[in-house]
């Protein structure tokens, strides 16, 4: 409903964020296989705003498997999405009435393909691409993308996509040696309008929509900050309040988010890491102004992308 | 300092440098204070995380650098022989594990000559955590067992600790991230899946 008010905001919003895509274009020479691959990322980008559908998804991270059903209708200019769990907690995400036109920077950075013609290569300045036939998934035909990053800050990825609707049908995130640190793959896919949202659930939480262009109200730190270091090809998903406690960016294919808290009191120095798939969370306790701050990163990017991230932390001026 | 630098520099803390990377490292590492800054900072963080004690009188780090690169430099001159072959990467190896050497001691020697010379204590000492860390961090059971001694023995603790605030981070923090990755990355509501536990 929230999207529903801020309608006409969005769409102004929406098309001043169109220089975010701008940003990743490096003047590489695109070659064909590129080309072909980015048609299909942004046929797949685009696919969100065309194709309805439901069906059941699984998330394997190494022995853990997680059981989602998912649905996606359009009606009206908007599109409307929950996600329920299946397995263990009793919990479902919804999005109603997101407006169609509404982009936001990952998705742009994906649609850049339309731009190659323009010599504008986006995405395979950091990664390159092959694309090749694909094997059945949840009963339908697949195209096969691979996704090799240039440098080591961001993984690899598989991405199978329907070979008719260009949805995305199997994903894997692929670290050092092509080791698979997770997989979310449809095991039954319907399009058409979706099944009614199960009832009964424990939690129901409306997915947020930050605002690009208006930082979220919320906790304020009193050390306005920056990240002074991104890999190449990161922006930042919306804007950021300079003293707001948060700051997210993506390349279009991976996201990280950077959480800073001040500490009351002194804490020693030092890092600390957890994983779980191809998650992770990168903790470091530093000083931003003389004062002792704990920064966290999550996201699914390697660590020495959240080291640097993180040691790139600075008072904004 | 140059990005490549820095790169160069993150490559060498994961070990994932390649020998031009290492070489070109060891050579700025000399003149460029600021790379020596980061290289310190990075090694910190490490030695934290390793739990490795430290206590060493002053060390001249540009000469001991020198130092190592006149003995890397030296094992490159001649590779005629299969042997010298084999022997140089294990020369680079050797090489890097003595700059690491180095400049742990010297970031140590900041550490205790500087501003943050009080900072490890509080935390070690300290049973309440103002950022919710878990008793682990607290490490009571440490300061009971092992009172007065030196920093070094906490180590162990506090590797512990950082771990377990990843942990918790991870869990406070995967919603919030979940939102944005939900509209910025190619799953749709997907990343929700990764939240432990979906609050509302």
């Amino acid at each position: 409903m929230k999207c529903v008010a801020r309608q006409l905001a969005s769409s102004v919003v929406c098309g001043l964020m169109l220089w975010a895509g701008g940003v990743a274009a490096q003047g590489a020479v695109c070659n064909e296989a590129d080309a072909e691959a980015l048609q299909w990322l942004a046929r797949m980008a685009k696919s969100r705003s065309e194709v309805a559908y439901h069906g059941v998804v699984t998330l394997q991270r190494g022995d853990d498997m997680q059981v989602v059903q998912v649905a996606r209708s359009l009606a009206d200019g908007y599109s409307s999405e929950h996600l329920t769990r299946l397995t263990g907690q009793g919990a479902q995400v919804v999005r109603p009435h997101h407006p169609l036109n509404c982009t936001h920077p990952g998705e742009q950075l994906l649609t850049l393909g339309d731009r190659v013609d323009a010599g504008d290569c986006g995405l395979a300045s950091y990664y390159r691409f092959k694309v090749s036939p694909g094997e059945r998934i949840a009963g339908r035909q697949s195209v096969k993308l691979e996704i090799q990053p240039r440098d080591m800050y961001r993984y690899g990825f598989l991405l199978e996509l329907d070979q008719d609707t260009a949805l995305m049908l199997r994903a894997s995130t692929l670290g050092r040696g092509d080791k698979t640190l997770e997989r979310f793959q449809f095991a039954d896919l319907s399009y058409g309008e979706p099944l009614a949202p199960r009832p009964g659930m424990d939690t129901v939480h409306p997915a947020a929509h930050p605002h690009p262009d208006y930082p979220a109200t919320g906790a304020r730190l009193s050390v306005p900050w920056n990240v002074s270091w991104l890999p190449s090809g990161f922006t930042a998903t919306d804007a950021a309040d300079p003293e707001g406690p948060r700051r997210t960016f993506t390349d279009g294919l991976a996201v990280f988010s950077v959480f800073l808290e001040q500490l009351p009191r002194e804490l020693r120095p030092g890092e600390g890491l957890a994983r779980l798939g191809s998650s992770l969370s990168y903790t470091r306790g530093m000083h931003l102004a003389d004062q002792p701050v704990l920064v966290t990163v999550i996201g699914e990017v390697p660590v020495n992308t959240a080291r640097m991230v993180a040691d790139s932390i600075r008072v904004a001026r | 300092m140059t990005e490549q630098l820095r790169e160069s520099l993150s490559a060498l803390m994961d070990d994932e440098a390649t020998e031009l990377e290492l070489h070109r490292v060891l050579g700025e590492l000399e003149s460029d204070t600021a790379l020596r800054q980061t290289w310190v900072r990075y090694q910190l963080a490490r030695s934290a995380m390793a739990g490795q004690p430290v206590s060493h009188p002053r060390l001249d780090i540009s000469r001991s650098v020198s130092a190592a690169i006149a003995a890397e430099t030296g094992a490159k001159t001649s590779r005629s022989s299969l042997r010298e072959r084999w022997v140089r990467p294990l020369a680079s190896l050797a090489v890097a594990a003595s700059v690491t050497a180095v400049v742990v001691l010297g970031g140590q020697q900041l550490y205790q000559a500087g501003s943050l010379e009080g900072q490890s204590a509080p935390v070690a000492a300290s049973g309440v955590s103002a950022v919710g860390f878990v008793n682990s961090l607290g490490a009571v059971p440490m300061r009971a067992s092992y009172g007065a001694q030196a920093v070094p023995q906490l180590e162990p603790a506090a590797r512990t600790a950082y771990r377990e605030l990843a942990r918790q981070r991870m869990y406070q923090y995967m919603q919030e991230h979940a939102e944005h990755a939900a509209l910025n990355s190619p799953q749709g509501l997907i990343p929700f899946a990764r939240v432990p536990q979906i609050e509302e």
